[in-house]
């Protein structure tokens, strides 16, 4: 029959099997809701697509330019899928479908240009020099941080812009939010024509050397130095906050 | 004197007695007139005919009517009588229209009461209120700006098609644009009534367009993302 020596290695390996069992079970269900890719890119001329139903979408500019896109995504909860791919020309599109709530963080190559879209969900961008669109269509917050960017086009129906960066030269920065608040920080040397509108809030201009062209309670038109930048900022019920960083 | 030549005389003696006949004739008709009842009676008739007739009020004939009698007379004489066609004096026309006789009846005078009460109603109901400035009509709405009917008519079609996709999104998902879209719509509602007592401001003109790409902007939205 079995000898006790017999019986404690079948104890051991019984163990070990259901402990590898467990590993590759919870392995597998991690898998299922993560979601990653990489694609590579080239630098100079690359753009990155991405439609999200529910959940947040955070794009940060690697310092490296290490010429890839590394997308990073974390399915919340129910049966959304997550697809990504590449044209041929380069551009990079993620596209959620069915239902869900998914939230993604994504690294590019600092000059990429994007164009960001959730239904409902926050939207965080920084450190980059491309173009920028961003839309949120109902609910969420979108915020700029580090930019450097010739182009930025935020809307967001019931959340708040924020912006920080500079504005450049011939730039254009269109900020909308239907029932948000808009704010905007750029450097104290800023030269920016700006058209800012608010019916229902109060406009806060942050001590800039303004040239006023048009003024009433609820739309300024102005120009600070020889206006070359474009500024447009939009809130139907909430207030614009512009401010000089020093 | 005869009968025959009293009645025939009597016209020119109620007329003018003293400028038609003569002395002696007058005292013949008048000797007839004592003794002959049938000749009094002509008499009287002609009399009242002459006062009824003097109460008649006065007609100024046609200009034509006067053309055609003097030709008749023309072609009735003889060729060597016939003398250069004499014509009314010429009249203005303000000398005519004042000359002329109108006469209206009560159902003529309430049929242009009607028709002019007619004309003002509808000349008031077009008069533009407020300050002045441009209005489109359109349907039941007025249009405020003039390319608004299209912007509407677009916005409309393409939200009957979401509205009918709609019944099948998640319900937090319908609740959230049906928010949405009704604050947009109570904004652009605020604003159009703004515009609407106040057509020149361009301000909220520009505030009511920026409303209909708000609202274009969200339907733009949900057809991205194809549900």
């Amino acid at each position: 029959m079995f000898s006790k020596c017999h019986l404690s290695s079948l104890r051991f390996v019984s163990a070990l099997a259901l402990g590898l069992l467990f590993v590759t079970v919870s392995t597998s269900q991690v898998s299922a809701q993560n979601y990653s890719k990489t694609f590579s890119v080239s630098p100079e001329s690359c753009g990155l697509e991405v439609i999200n139903q529910t959940g947040s979408i955070k794009v940060v500019g690697t310092g490296a330019n290490t010429g890839k896109i590394i997308i990073n995504a974390r399915k919340l909860d129910g049966d959304a899928q997550v697809n990504a791919t590449q044209t041929p020309q380069g551009k990079v599109k993620v596209e959620v479908t069915g239902r869900g709530t998914v939230d993604f963080e994504i690294n590019v190559p600092p000059t990429v240009n994007l164009d960001l879209f959730t239904y409902k969900g926050t939207i965080v961008v920084a450190n980059l020099t491309g173009s920028i669109r961003a839309r949120i269509t109902t609910d969420g917050n979108i915020q700029f941080a580090s930019l450097r960017s010739p182009k930025v086009e935020a809307h967001s129906s019931s959340g708040n812009i924020v912006f920080s960066g500079e504005a450049l030269p011939d730039g254009e920065y269109v900020l909308k939010s239907f029932s948000g608040s808009v704010e905007v920080a750029f450097p104290a040397n800023s030269d920016f024509k700006l058209s800012a509108s608010s019916p229902s809030g109060v406009m806060d201009l942050g001590g800039f050397p303004l040239k006023f062209n048009r003024q009433t309670n609820q739309l300024v038109e102005a120009a600070c130095g020889a206006g070359r930048a474009k500024v447009n900022l939009w809130t139907q019920e909430g207030s614009i906050h512009l401010r000089r960083k020093p | 004197m005869e009968c025959r030549v009293v009645v025939s005389s009597l016209s020119d003696y109620i007329d003018g007695r003293d400028m038609w006949l003569s002395v002696s004739e007058v005292r013949e008709i008048e000797t007839h007139l004592g003794t002959c009842s049938n000749c009094r009676s002509v008499k009287l008739d002609l009399t009242e005919i002459r006062t009824a007739a003097r109460e008649l009020p006065l007609h100024t004939p046609q200009r034509a009517l006067w053309t055609r009698v003097a030709n008749i007379i023309e072609t009735e004489l003889p060729k060597s009588e016939r003398r250069t066609r004499l014509e009314m004096p010429e009249l203005g026309w303000w000398e005519r229209f004042k000359s002329r006789k109108f006469t209206i009846s009560l159902p003529q005078l309430v049929g242009a009461g009607a028709l002019a009460m007619a004309l003002i109603a509808f000349g008031t109901s077009n008069i533009p209120t407020g300050t002045p400035g441009r209005n489109y009509i359109t349907g039941g709405q007025m249009a405020l700006l003039p390319e608004e009917d299209q912007i509407k008519a677009d916005l409309e079609r393409r939200l009957a098609a979401i509205n009918a996709r709609k019944v099948k999104w998640d319900p937090q998902i319908r609740n959230d644009f049906d928010k949405h879209l009704g604050k947009i719509e109570e904004s652009l509602k605020d604003s159009r009534q703004k515009l609407l007592t106040n057509p020149g401001d361009m301000v909220q003109r520009q505030m009511v367009l920026t409303l209909y790409n708000e609202k274009r902007q969200l339907l733009d939205d949900v057809e991205r993302l194809k549900w």
